[in-house]
């Protein structure tokens, strides 16, 4: 090995036996389809974020997520913005346990690798649950792939107007646009929520392999924990795009 | 599996493993508790107090301007601002993306770049499509002149 890396020291270092990227082969392609799924859910969003700019109005989100389990009905009044609060905060937190999970793998830490990664999956299991509750709420409402409901035309409180004041006068222009706008913005919020849910179920499962390999000491003996930083970085980009599905459904 | 036997099942066990080869997996680190580690930790709570320190300020901006009942442009940018802010610490520092090499790091980055023609493109065309139905509508819908 140290001969040949000598003879073919004088060639570039892209042409083959050396590791210009100095990562391994595992890690390349983790990231390289994390960029794939970058693009699907950026297309997902960018076409999202088409159809609301190619309508006269659309569902106000503050309008349409303003319950929170028990509290809302308690105080009988609308909360937007809390619950969604909560559950960024969750994804946020169980980023940060897994990141501290990577952190004591590169120390050789089993048991601190067991503890974060114990967090980690109750922080998504509490995730989905919040989303669970989300979807049901929403479904009891009426609102589900296909509805038009929530739009009767002679309320347009839960609309407002992106391009010019006066949501009425849109709507009392053309009266179709409140329902498919509404349509359109239900279909693209349970599509994407949907395909992010299905990201991270199958990170906690994931997650949960990881457990189950840490405490029967698989990656003890293999003398690394660079599966954690692997399904880490899958971890960590469910949480990123999360990131922008608050901001594009909830806070836009 | 006794101590001296140790390196040598490593080896038949995992011959492709890369990960011994690059990426300093091997390399072994001090202790969980030494000074390297502990700044470390301390990063990514700086982080995590960031992120939520961000996300508190979105919500608050988001309320705002709903009890207030603004929409404007500049509220828009500024969230998407502190969008990409909260993207770049969580791919930086949770993924470690500052860490490794500059030419990984372009190989990474660089094909995202596609998005800012993506984003423009589709906003134009949602644009040009909102214009359309509000001026040419009824040449292209014969229902509704009827």
């Amino acid at each position: 090995m140290t001969q040949a890396s000598t003879a073919t020291a004088t060639t570039s270092k892209w042409g083959g036996g050396q590791s210009p990227y100095n990562v391994s082969y595992g890690k390349i392609m983790m990231w390289f389809f994390l960029l794939s799924d970058a693009l699907t859910f950026g297309a997902l969003l960018i076409s999202y974020g088409t159809t609301r700019f190619a309508s006269n109005v659309w569902p106000d989100p503050n309008e349409v997520f303003h319950s929170f389990p028990v509290l809302s009905d308690l105080l009988h009044k609308p909360m937007p913005l809390m619950f969604v609060s909560l559950m960024t905060f969750i994804l946020i937190l169980s980023s940060v346990t897994m990141v501290l999970a990577v952190h004591a793998g590169h120390y050789n830490d089993k048991k601190g690798v067991i503890r974060w990664m114990l967090l980690t999956i109750i922080g998504g299991i509490c995730f989905l649950a919040c989303q669970a509750w989300e979807w049901t709420h929403l479904y009891h409402t009426g609102a589900w792939w296909g509805s038009f409901i929530d739009a009767p035309l002679d309320s347009v409180k839960h609309l407002f107007n992106m391009h010019k004041p006066g949501t009425a006068e849109a709507i009392a222009a053309n009266p179709s646009v409140a329902a498919n706008a509404t349509h359109d913005f239900y279909n693209y919020f349970f599509t994407i929520t949907g395909f992010h849910g299905a990201h991270v179920t199958s990170g906690v499962i994931l997650n949960i392999m990881l457990l189950i390999n840490t405490v029967n000491g698989t990656y003890e003996r293999r003398g690394h924990y660079e599966m954690v930083e692997k399904v880490g970085l899958y971890w960590h980009f469910v949480d990123l795009v999360w990131v922008f599905v608050f901001t594009c459904f909830y806070l836009l | 599996m006794s101590a001296h036997h140790h390196h040598e099942d490593i080896q038949s066990l995992y011959e492709g493993d890369q990960s011994k080869l690059y990426s300093g997996v091997l390399a072994h680190h001090s202790d969980i508790k030494s000074e390297e580690s502990r700044k470390q930790v301390k990063r990514i709570w700086q982080v995590t107090g960031l992120l939520s320190l961000v996300t508190i300020i979105e919500v608050a901006i988001g309320l705002g301007a709903h009890y207030a009942g603004v929409h404007s442009a500049l509220i828009l940018t500024v969230f998407l601002v502190l969008t990409i802010v909260k993207a770049a610490y969580i791919v930086r520092v949770f993924m470690h993306l500052g860490d490794e090499k500059k030419n990984f790091v372009f190989a990474v980055l660089l094909p995202l770049s596609l998005f800012i023609w993506f984003i423009i493109a589709f906003i134009v065309d949602g644009k040009h499509w909102l214009h359309m139905n509000n001026t040419q509508a009824d040449t292209i819908n014969i229902e509704s002149t009827k």
